[in-house]
């Protein structure tokens, strides 16, 4: 308490209203306030202490403290344990890669792999983290469909039956509901005490009673926020396996301050209500009811109606894979005759011509036609008696095509892809309208863990796999002798591009979340408005 | 007198604004559920027809590799195993995105290495089906998976019965009326009672009306046909609700009782909820993998990799292509061959289905677990017992996972049932060649039949039960202890 009047003290004098002696020379609560009287820094400050206080002081705030530090707390540790499984399956993924990379010796055969370093930040907000594959398989010819990219991560698939739950979701949840419980009953409540006549019988004029009000009642909120957001810190940076960077301390920051913006606007709307209605157990139900509605029906139902009718038809699975069917076909003719034309081989593998007496044997593997790629692998038996230089020739040329192809095929899978992100854009739209959503969305870019993110991991897959043709090109591998034998030296593969996935930088996702940091500010401050307003006109009976 | 009260009470709840925000929302969600699920895209005909299409797809490989002979089927085994589709997903349809709902078979291809053909008799080879449990993909947000069905309604529900409850004896005991209520001849047990009851019925009214809507548009849809059976388990589900809504009046009135002013009660109440309803369900799931871990993938299939690696270089070994054992072809005229293969190909088999179903079986357990663990909240109970009724859920994917398993068994038994009736086989399984080389009339070829049981919900049932006995006393003993002033 006497720390409490110290500070107060210090603030007084800070704006210079009131001087340091004749504070401590009537210390009592009177003299206090006819001091402040005429001063509206003075009187705003005890507008906030009183709201504090008295917040401060209820069951709701230590229990609402206690669940919420305890809850976060849980969540963290479960995910930190999450985590350091999903990093370790990473490295053991990358490793077992590594190996395997070492044993390729022909160029047709490298299978480079794209995988997914686990985001740190995801032990806080899990977002698509869990959920999306973290592995996508380079081959040449097969393209690259975020259907088709797999996970390595988790040992027990069915367990994500469960929620992922996370600090995030429980600040969304609970933090939203302990603000308008603290919101709640501060006009409407006094209205009905008959304390709120009391004050505004005092020269207090109405504005400093609505932003002191409001001021005092985030502060209230401010500690529970920032103390269990710094236990959950703690919790993940105890753990061996995280390594927090400069950035990401940036990042957990911004995702602390939207929190409290958050706060702010459920605080905010539980205000406007108090305004509105006469009762405080008229508000109480009805802010709940709002809170029900935004933060956990309004997305699902927006979602769910999404899901089971589209805005846009994206095309039938089953028409695209028969189309890519019919695209591996058409590259077949197209092979086919070009080689015929111009060599007069029936088949690329008659190109292979002996040399001397012998027999030899081309052995030639394809994918079956299910496959949305296609593969073609040749082995031939007993290379020293047979000339391979047209044979070079030909690959020269079919290979660069079958890539060609691929592509195609990867254009017709990025389009329903794009379509179905179109709908999920337009889920989006809908959900950003309640602002626990827009949080959400928020700091799923801030902390890159959105589906964004996720999709720019499919993106930078199918560039360096780009990457990787663009190498084999540059080193004439489609016509070399060990794209497909390894007899006279094998494939030197030492300078072939390893899959690089940096985060978006902090700007960068900054500037992804600003419509909905936009979002909630617009929603702050116009409820703000809307409770200022309405206060200044409120009638007192 | 308990009546008097009770309909005191719910002409006091029908004033209320609550009554009138849940009528309205109630009514929606049950509408939104019936259009959502009766007429949406990939619905319940959809995924019905794609069953059918998969069903008949099993029927004409059957009928396609039985007339190549009993051999050949013996080595092919069936197609993939689709689980029917549940009528009622609309009842309970939160995880089954999650959930495969097909398992597969696996087939893999050898062809003979053809770099030793002075050495090895060249020998082109299926090895045996085993059963593959494919996870199912999906790649969305994991905190949007909710749906609207009504498992979320008994939810949202519950949610309501706490903003119908939490002052239900504080509020009284505010305005007065307590003391005055307790004046009358009437004991403390009475008027609990006659709460519950008021609260009860207030909210009961109004959900049955949304059920009726909701099954009233369901069934004018006729996408989803419903048989006896159904309206049964649907009525077994409106009891559930009821127990489901009567566990949270309790605790109202518990913690309404215990504390002294309505909002202190509200605050318990509310992240009482939030913790049943979620964040026990899903912190106690996601606790599992720490509590009773199972090894990692790599570790399983670094395992199989070695064990298959000691087969094959028991018979095959790449490095002593002398050695190899497998040197001649199965055929009919060489059983001792085809003795060889066999065992190769029946260890190989075994070690793969050992671990494939080891894995699986951890997994499952792992879940059933964290089921087992998340069933202290009555929510989570809810939950499961209408999955249970409903057919969705992990608990119907493990019966059925059992059921491919025995169906397995019939499978295999049938091949060898039917090989030993033919006299010019050699009896050696699993060996095309070894086998019967007859063909086999496909109607006799065992298909598999998923039998539904509904056991499943009996113990989250008796826990509903019991949570409703033990929230009733709490409620009791505090109202009885509870001041009047």
């Amino acid at each position: 308490m006497i720390l409490w009047q110290l500070l107060t003290i210090n603030f007084l004098t800070l704006t210079k209203r009131i001087e340091w002696k004749s504070v401590f020379q009537h210390n009592g609560e009177k003299h206090f306030i006819l001091n402040t009287r005429y001063i509206p820094m003075a009187t705003l400050w005890l507008v906030i202490q009183r709201e504090f206080l008295s917040n401060v002081l209820t069951s709701r705030f230590i229990i609402g403290f206690i669940i919420c530090l305890m809850s976060t707390a849980a969540a963290v540790f479960v995910q930190v344990e999450d985590y350091e499984k999903r990093l370790a399956a990473y490295h053991t993924a990358v490793q077992e890669h590594q190996e395997t990379a070492r044993t390729w010796d022909l160029y047709s055969q490298i299978n480079p792999k794209a995988h997914r370093k686990p985001n740190s930040l995801s032990i806080f907000n899990v977002g698509m983290e869990k959920s999306g594959a973290d592995m996508v398989s380079i081959q040449l010819a097969t393209p690259i469909w975020e259907k088709a990219a797999q996970k390595h991560g988790s040992d027990n698939p069915f367990l994500s039956i469960f929620l992922a739950i996370d600090a995030i979701f429980i600040f969304k949840i609970i933090l939203s509901a302990l603000a308008i419980l603290f919101a709640y009953n501060t006009i409407s409540g006094e209205h009905e005490d008959g304390t709120l006549k009391l004050v505004l019988s005092n020269p207090i004029p109405r504005d400093t009673l609505v932003i002191g009000k409001y001021l005092g009642g985030m502060l209230s909120l401010f500690p529970m926020v920032v103390i269990s957001f710094i236990i959950g810190i703690l919790i993940a940076y105890a753990s061996p396996a995280t390594d927090f960077n400069g950035a990401d301390l940036f990042r957990l920051v911004a995702v602390l301050i939207l929190s409290l913006l958050y706060v702010s606007t459920c605080y905010l709307l539980g205000m406007l209500l108090s305004v509105w209605t006469k009762e405080a157990t008229t508000t109480l139900i009805l802010s709940m009811f709002i809170w029900g509605i935004l933060t956990i029906l309004h997305s699902n139902m927006a979602t769910f109606a999404v899901m089971k009718f589209p805005p846009y038809q994206p095309q039938a699975e089953k028409e695209i894979l028969q189309h890519i069917q019919q695209r591996w076909e058409d590259f077949r003719e197209e092979r086919d005759a070009y080689v015929l034309k111009k060599w007069r081989y029936e088949h690329p593998a008659s190109a292979i011509t002996p040399i001397s007496d012998g027999n030899f044997l081309v052995a030639m593997y394809t994918s079956s036609p299910e496959e949305i790629g296609y593969s073609e692998f040749y082995y031939i038996k007993q290379i020293h008696i047979v000339d391979v230089s047209k044979f070079q020739e030909v690959l020269n040329y079919q290979e660069p095509l079958r890539i060609d192809y691929a592509n195609q095929a990867e254009a017709l899978l990025k389009r329903k892809e794009q379509v179905e992100e179109r709908n999920r854009q337009f889920v989006k739209g809908i959900s950003r309208f309640s602002f626990a959503d827009a949080y959400r969305f928020a700091v799923g870019a801030i902390t890159d863990t959105d589906r964004e993110s996720y999709q720019d991991f499919i993106r930078r897959a199918r560039r360096y796999k780009r990457q990787v043709v663009d190498y084999l090109s540059g080193k004439n591998a489609f016509s070399a002798r060990a794209w497909f034998s390894s007899d006279q030296g094998g494939a030197e593969l030492i300078d072939l591009p390893i899959f690089q996935h940096p985060h978006n930088s902090f700007p960068e996702s900054l500037s992804r979340a600003s419509a909905d940091i936009f979002i909630l500010l617009v929603w702050n401050i116009v409820l703000f408005i809307a409770a200022y307003v309405s206060f200044l006109r409120y009638e007192i009976s | 007198m308990i009546w008097h009260i009770a309909k005191k009470e719910i002409y006091y709840n029908l004033m209320t604004l609550r009554f009138v925000l849940m009528i309205i929302l109630l009514p929606i969600l049950m509408i939104a559920n019936a259009l959502i699920y009766g007429f949406g895209d990939n619905g319940y005909t959809a995924e019905i027809r794609d069953y059918n299409r998969k069903v008949n797809q099993g029927r004409s490989h059957i009928e396609k590799y039985a007339a190549r002979g009993l051999g050949e089927l013996a080595m092919v085994g069936p197609a993939e195993i689709p689980k029917r589709p549940p009528q009622l997903k609309f009842c309970a349809d939160g995880i089954d995105a999650l959930i495969p709902q097909s398992i597969t078979i696996a087939h893999r291809i050898n062809w003979e290495r053809p770099e030793y053909e002075d050495l090895v008799e060249s020998y082109s080879w299926r090895e045996l089906w085993s059963l593959e449990y494919l996870p199912s993909n999906h790649g969305d947000d994991a905190t949007t998976l909710i749906k609207i069905d009504w498992v979320f309604i008994g939810v949202f529900i519950s949610f309501f019965v706490i903003l119908f409850t939490f002052d239900a004896i504080a509020g009284e005991r505010v305005r007065g009326t307590l003391s005055l209520m307790m004046s009358n001849p009437i004991s403390h047990g009475q008027v609990l009672l006659a709460k519950y009851l008021g609260t009860f019925f207030t909210l009961i009214i109004p959900l049955l009306i949304g059920i009726l809507m909701n099954l009233l548009i369901i069934y004018l849809s006729g996408n989803i046909p419903f048989d006896s059976g159904s309206w049964l388990r649907i009525l077994g589900m409106i009891g559930l609700f009821a127990l489901h809504i009567s566990i949270f009046i309790f605790l109202g009135l518990f913690f309404s009782s215990r504390v002294s002013n309505a909002i202190t009660s509200l605050v318990w109440l509310l992240l009482t909820w939030v913790c049943l309803a979620f964040i026990f369900p899903s912190l106690l799931g996601l606790f599992v993998g720490t509590l009773d871990p199972i090894p990692s993938m790599e570790r399983i299939s670094a395992e199989k990799r070695l064990q298959l690696a000691n087969i094959e270089d028991e018979f095959r070994p790449a490095a002593l292509v002398e050695a190899t054992k497998l040197s001649e072809a199965p055929s009919v005229d060489n059983p001792s061959a085809t003795r060889l293969w066999a065992t190769y190909f029946r260890e190989r088999s075994e070690v793969q289905t050992r671990i494939a179903d080891a894995r699986v079986d951890q997994q499952l357990r792992q879940v059933q677990l964290a089921c087992e663990l998340t069933q202290i909240s009555p929510t989570a109970c809810f939950q499961y017992t209408i999955e249970g009724l409903a057919n969705t859920g992990i608990v119907s994917y493990i019966s059925f996972v059992k059921q491919v398993r025995r169906y397995r068994n019939t499978f295999i038994d049938f091949i060898k049932t039917e090989d030993k009736s033919d006299p010019h086989s050699l009896h050696i399984y699993p060996v095309r060649e070894g086998l019967s080389q007859k063909p086999v009339d496909p109607e006799t070829v065992p298909i598999f039949k998923e039998r539904i049981s509904h056991q499943n919900a009996i113990f989250p049932l008796g826990l509903l039960i019991l949570y409703n006995a033990l929230f009733f006393i709490a409620a009791q003993l505090s109202f009885l202890k509870c001041d009047l002033k």
